[in-house]
């Protein structure tokens, strides 16, 4: 943790009632990254989002943004910073423009309204009003909204959910243009393909803890020198002769589907296709892949992420 | 200044774009008081129907017919027996029914020292009737038996009109509907807040630097332009179609529509702190306005509500605000005191701020 860290959180706690939502929470954000909160829904993102951006207050720990308490500089901060929250509320009868023109006059710094709306490419729907935009339109909007002040860090809370492939990977593409920008990006997300292929850091979490920290390509080559051989079979496999095939250091089954984690893909693989030959296993679609972040979860918590 | 004109803005396209609020905002009090003034529109210059039974050639009973044909709202029925005259009471094709004994009774009646018996039947529904129908055939009876008698006249009466002091029922029902009007401006305006909480619109304005009092006063000022455009809208189609003329002063009413549009927007965000949704918010409302619409006498003189309801009356801001309205606008005769309208309307405004500002949520 330095200076030069947009965000320093220690020790940083919330619980709401009994329900813990974040416990004691540890994290450096450097700048100039795209850092990626990742966990389930309800692994206490949003919580840590809100605390972060002023909107909460937290029960225990410190947190700075940009230097500052948001607890205390809360009103200046804001200021600063750029939110987009999850759960974003906008008034339905304002069209594109002048909801970015609305948020634009709460700033001392702004960009110009237009080009904002053509980042994030909306600028074919500036005059349609926001109850007529599509989920993934809004969400987009919603990022132009964390965009108007040029500020140097911005929180997306969640911005791809509910959007298509299509839509999330442009996305995608205005997040990298706010990181080419030099500015730093602190989004969540539930995606792992998201975080792994968008994000220089990640902390996965899970039931209010960071269970892991670093770059996607350093947690799955910490957590795994395997590559992932997946199928499914309709048949109940017999999971034992699975887990002793050459290679495999460890196996995970599904209701209809089994993953083998191999260090050696030729001979397992070839061991399995004998097996499906010989022992009158049916398999379907096989898939070789090297391990991703879904695997990691997988293997820290044992469960997938969207259960 | 910018925010805060921005803001303004966005609240007036948001709630100009609502079709729905237009109709409630617009609309509505426009088709009341056109539906009101219609049906009593022929309140102000009603006729009453009197009939007058007399012998032929009876000179009183002529002298009241001519007397009574010369009263403008008095429609003169003569000729019939007393049997006929008052079945048509009955039915209520008379007002008034006024039997006149013969001269020669009269002459007999008079050599014996006893005054002559005339007979008024009227309708007891029509309480106008008893109140004034008879004492005005009273008099023309008398000034007929001055004519008869030749006794000089002692005193004259001239009447002169000082101001409209004629209150016809729109005249009545103009300021009223325009307290309405101001009520359900504030109260379900409020609700707006309600739905903006609802759709998390003031929790994202709440991620912004903006202060967030900033956007309630900005909601206020909304709400008080769009109860002046609600004045002249009402004013406006008052005079042009019911020729309700504004006789106090311009200022003053400017005034009481903005306090009574404060006092009733402070009752709308009181209640607005507590519903989590629009939808229970505006059943929270009906369940304030309901009772106010029509307890508070801004349709009818409270008069005419039993006593033992007088408190509750007394007890809401739109009795005032109503009271205050009639007395700028059509110088009705006072329910209250000016300054006791005043007084108790400020009272409410800040009595309601306080509880709202104790219970208000921004999520």
């Amino acid at each position: 943790m330095g200076p030069t860290d947009a965000v320093v959180v220690s020790g940083l706690r919330k619980t709401y009632g009994r329900t813990v939502a974040v416990d004691g929470l540890d994290l450096a954000v450097e700048r100039g990254q795209v850092f990626g909160m990742l966990g389930p829904n309800g692994a206490g993102k949003t919580t840590t989002v809100e605390i972060l951006v002023g909107l909460r207050t937290r029960d225990a720990g410190e947190a700075w943004v940009l230097g500052m308490d948001p607890a205390r500089q809360g009103r200046e901060l804001r200021s600063r910073i750029g939110v987009q929250l999850q759960v974003r509320g906008l008034y339905p009868r304002l069209t594109v423009r002048e909801t970015v023109r609305l948020f634009s006059s709460f700033y001392k710094r702004t960009v110009p309204i237009d080009d904002i709306i053509e980042q994030v490419g909306l600028t074919a729907k500036a005059r349609t009003m926001v109850r007529a935009l599509s989920g993934g339109q809004v969400q987009r909007l919603g990022v132009a909204l964390a965009m108007v002040n040029d500020a140097d860090l911005v929180f997306l809370d969640e911005p791809t959910t509910g959007l298509d492939p299509q839509a999330r990977r442009g996305l995608w593409d205005v997040i990298r243009g706010i990181r080419s920008r030099g500015k730093t990006v602190f989004l969540t997300t539930h995606y792992m393909d998201e975080a792994e292929r968008l994000c220089d850091k990640v902390a996965v979490m899970d039931h209010g803890r960071i269970i892991a920290f670093g770059s996607p390509s350093d947690l799955i080559s910490e957590h795994f020198q395997e590559q992932a051989i997946e199928f499914s079979n309709s048949v109940s496999a017999d999971k034992e002769k699975l887990e002793k095939l050459p290679g495999v250091t460890r196996a995970r089954f599904g209701e209809n589907s089994a993953t083998l984690y191999t260090r050696d893909v030729p001979a397992t693989m070839s061991a399995l296709m004998q097996l499906a030959t010989g022992g009158g296993m049916h398999i379907d679609d096989v898939v070789v892949r090297r391990a991703t972040l879904e695997d990691v979860f997988l293997k820290l918590t044992g469960r997938r992420i969207r259960e | 200044m910018m925010t805060f004109w921005q803001l303004v803005l966005a609240n007036a396209r948001d709630i100009g774009r609502d079709r729905m609020s237009l109709f409630w905002f617009l609309l509505f009090p426009v088709i009341f008081i056109l539906l009101f003034g219609i049906i009593f529109s022929n309140e102000g210059t009603s006729t009453y129907d009197v009939g007058i039974v007399y012998d032929a050639g009876n000179p009183l009973g002529e002298g009241l017919a001519e007397g009574a044909r010369a009263v403008p709202v008095f429609r003169t029925h003569v000729g019939g027996d007393r049997e006929s005259e008052i079945q048509a009471l009955r039915k209520g094709e008379r007002s008034l029914v006024v039997e006149v004994p013969t001269p020669s009774f009269a002459a007999r009646a008079r050599s014996s020292g006893g005054s002559l018996k005339v007979q008024v039947y009227y309708n007891e529904t029509e309480p106008t009737a008893r109140q004034v129908l008879v004492p005005v055939v009273e008099q023309i009876l008398n000034e007929a038996e001055r004519r008869m008698t030749g006794r000089p006249r002692i005193f004259e009466v001239t009447a002169q009109p000082v101001k409209s002091a004629d209150l016809r029922m729109i005249d009545f029902l103009l300021p009223g509907i325009l307290a309405m009007a101001l009520m359900q401006l504030g109260l379900f305006g409020a609700m707006r807040a309600v739905s903006l909480r609802e759709q998390k619109v003031l929790k994202s304005l709440g991620a912004t630097p903006l202060k967030r009092e900033l956007l309630l006063v900005s909601e206020v000022v909304v709400r008080m332009t769009m109860a002046l455009i609600q004045t002249v809208l009402i004013v406006a189609i008052g005079y042009a179609v019911f020729h309700v003329r504004i006789l106090g002063s311009w200022l003053a009413l400017l005034g009481v529509v903005l306090l009574g549009a404060l006092t009733f927007v402070s009752m709308g965000y009181m209640i607005a702190a507590f519903p989590k949704t629009e939808e229970a918010g505006v059943g929270l409302v009906q369940v304030v306005q309901f009772p106010m619409m029509f307890l508070s006498g801004i349709f009818f003189p409270v008069e005419i509500m039993p006593a033992f309801m007088r408190p509750v009356v007394n007890a809401m801001p739109l009795s005032y605000l109503g009271d205050l309205l009639r007395q700028i606008m059509v110088a009705a005769p006072p329910q209250y005191s000016a300054v006791t309208d005043v007084g108790v309307l400020a009272a409410w405004a800040v009595a309601c701020l306080i509880v709202a500002a104790k219970f208000w949520r921004w999520e």
